[in-house]
């Protein structure tokens, strides 16, 4: 999505194509995308940032004394939606502004823009490409979604009549109209389950090209009569849901950061920092890459999901990879994060993290070179290798004791997802389960 | 008599059990969905000669499952409903065929709107067929008549030699015609 408008270009565009609506979307802090249709009469208005909403309404926003926010909408954001024939419609991502025309901290895209500019300022550009997974499901009898699945095929299956393969067909051919630079799609590792890849592109782009892909994937699989779901793990006993954050920085000039050809491994200090930073971090990062109760039921071992914090240059299982490939795609690969993430805040205290490794030059550990899920518990003391937090509670924790990750999300933001994760932590703390009526209501 | 593949798409069983049963006893196949997204997953799977939908089915609103099969050329959708309102004639009026089946549902009203409704859904078809081959004909006979022209122009054929240099052209590289005209246009301009 490189395409680049002005304010006379879209007026323009949006007359010759005749739209009706324009969406003006933006993102809570909880990572739905939210959105204020506009009439294309009020399109000046919106490209003159005049457009005011109640923020109070918005889930981990404001309070009513203070909720006037206005958008101004990113014009190289501007999309025509390739699938809403009977109305034309295009969208533009938001910024949120306060009513005194400052950032309003509690927006997740300003939040990412101000550690990127951390960043710049340090003299690097985060490059972000995400492996984002997703399953599509039947509706049952009721219409509503089951988790009965179309197809029993599994990794890189081609079947014969495979309903989720047309819709996840229909999906790239959409994308791509949308100006999206589709890598690969195919279908993964658990029946139902797909996975579409995308080109990297600078953070903030990554972080709308995912909130838009997630957007045009429940669209479509919808106009194929399935429920697509980001849900981390939906089923017991299947692989969960990833998305697989390949990150690396340039400098401004355009190399990549991460590469040194002298080095052992053609990895750059910076690379090797960064890495430090990222594994120094993973424990509170976490409540943010992975931010649901269901979340932490995908990182347990035995369904490639990371359980254990550590690194490895070929190896699948541990936190961190290092692809092989060199040179300008020298890149790291955190395998943690989910689709449940908010985009922008994930990419955040990613970055940050990072940023706070090159910084204080922090050292990774020694690669990990053996399957770390066979290692066992005295292997693990001995090398110093930790576990991702066990649940959602224990990554709240870890976050709130990581002040560098508190300072990436700024205070707001930190204290509404904080006590948004409380509650709904408490929420399931007091919900008696079928797992534990199987288990105990004969036995006790 | 054409075997006709037909969906019904009705919540209620004994209602759609009953349709079902009418359009078997006239020689034609069913297939049931109960709600919208099964009677699109059917549409796609199968591309039914028609499907009768239940205005009030359940799951996604019936008019947008219907918008969407028809969009995406999967079939052509009959309502079933009890009471028409205005509403409905105006949404009817987007719909391929301007047809619907009233409850109560007597055989031969069933029949006669499944039927004549089938024929113009297929003869609508085979006119927008028609048209969109015609449109695509007239678009490449100007792709050609340009490049002819680029041709005379820059080469100094006459009409007949820049037609023959096209065509040898393009038979010698094994790409239709018109693709080859759009690279002339594109060399030229």
């Amino acid at each position: 999505m490189n395409s680049k408008y002005s304010k006379e270009e879209i007026v323009k565009k949006v007359k010759e194509l005749e739209l009706e609506f324009i969406h003006l979307q933006f993102t809570d802090i909880l990572g739905v995308m939210k959105n204020i249709s506009i009439t294309i009469e009020q399109l000046e208005k919106a490209l003159n940032n005049e457009i005011m909403f109640d923020g109070s309404s918005i889930d981990g926003f404001v309070r009513i004394e203070e909720s006037d926010m206005y958008l101004r909408p990113d014009l190289s954001t501007f999309v025509v939606f390739p699938w809403t024939s009977p109305t034309r419609e295009a969208r533009m991502i938001c910024d949120v502004y306060k009513a005194d025309g400052t950032p309003f901290g509690g927006c997740p895209r300003n939040t990412l823009k101000k550690v990127l500019k951390e960043a710049k300022d340090m003299g690097y550009i985060m490059n972000v490409g995400p492996e984002c997974e997703f399953f599509m499901f039947h509706t049952n009898e009721r219409g509503e979604p089951s988790l009965e699945t179309h197809d029993n095929a599994g990794y890189f299956d081609l079947a014969p009549v495979d309903l989720g393969g047309n819709a996840r067909k229909d999906m790239t051919i959409t994308l791509k109209q949308m100006g999206f630079e589709i890598e690969a799609s195919h279908h993964e590792v658990a029946p139902g389950q797909h996975e579409i890849d995308f080109k990297y592109e600078d953070a903030l782009t990554t972080a709308d090209n995912i909130m838009t892909f997630k957007m045009v994937v429940r669209i479509i699989a919808q106009r194929h009569g399935l429920h697509a779901t980001f849900m981390p793990k939906p089923k017991f006993g299947i692989n969960g849901s990833g998305m697989h954050i390949n990150m690396s920085l340039a400098t401004i000039d355009g190399k990549n950061a991460f590469y040194d050809e002298n080095d052992p491994m053609q990895l750059s200090k910076e690379a090797y920092h960064y890495l430090g930073g990222t594994i120094k971090h993973a424990k509170s990062f976490a409540a943010l890459t992975n931010p649901t109760i269901n979340s932490y039921k995908r990182l347990v071992p035995g369904y490639e999901a990371p359980v254990l914090i550590a690194w490895s240059a070929s190896n699948r299982s541990p936190l961190v990879r290092i692809p092989a490939k060199r040179g300008n795609s020298t890149r790291i690969e955190l395998r943690n994060p989910d689709p449940s993430a908010n985009p922008y805040l994930a990419l955040a205290a990613v970055l940050k993290a990072g940023l706070d490794g090159i910084k204080n030059e922090i050292e990774p550990p020694a690669p990990v070179l053996s399957n770390v899920y066979h290692m066992n518990e005295d292997e693990k003391k001995e090398k110093g290798i930790e576990s991702l937090p066990a649940n959602l509670y224990e990554a709240i924790s870890e976050l709130s004791k990581d002040e560098v990750i508190k300072e990436a999300i700024g205070k707001h933001i930190y204290k509404k997802f904080r006590d948004a994760a409380l509650y709904e932590w408490n929420e399931y703390s007091k919900f008696v389960s079928q797992w534990e009526l199987d288990r105990y209501l004969r036995k006790f | 008599m054409e075997l006709y593949r037909i969906v019904v798409a009705e919540s209620s069983e004994t209602y759609r059990n009953q349709v079902c049963k009418l359009l078997n006893q006239r020689g034609y196949k069913t297939y049931h969905a109960t709600d919208s997204a099964g009677a699109i997953r059917i549409s796609r799977s199968i591309y039914p000669d028609i499907v009768i939908m239940d205005v009030n089915l359940w799951g996604m609103k019936a008019y947008e499952a219907a918008r969407i099969i028809e969009e995406d050329k999967l079939s052509t959708v009959i309502f079933i409903i009890s009471n028409p309102t205005d509403t409905f004639y105006q949404k009817l009026r987007n719909m391929n065929v301007f047809a619907y089946i009233m409850k109560p549902m007597h055989a031969d009203q069933l029949y006669r709107t499944v039927e004549f409704s089938i024929m113009n859904a297929q003869k609508i078809k085979s006119l927008s067929n028609k048209i969109e081959k015609l449109e695509n004909t007239l678009e490449n006979r100007k792709k050609v008549d340009k490049a002819k022209g680029l041709l005379m122009e820059n080469l100094k054929f006459s009409e007949n030699e820049a037609y023959k240099w096209l065509r040898k052209k393009s038979m010698n590289t094994c790409i239709s015609i018109d693709k080859m005209a759009e690279k002339i246009i594109e060399k030229y301009r």
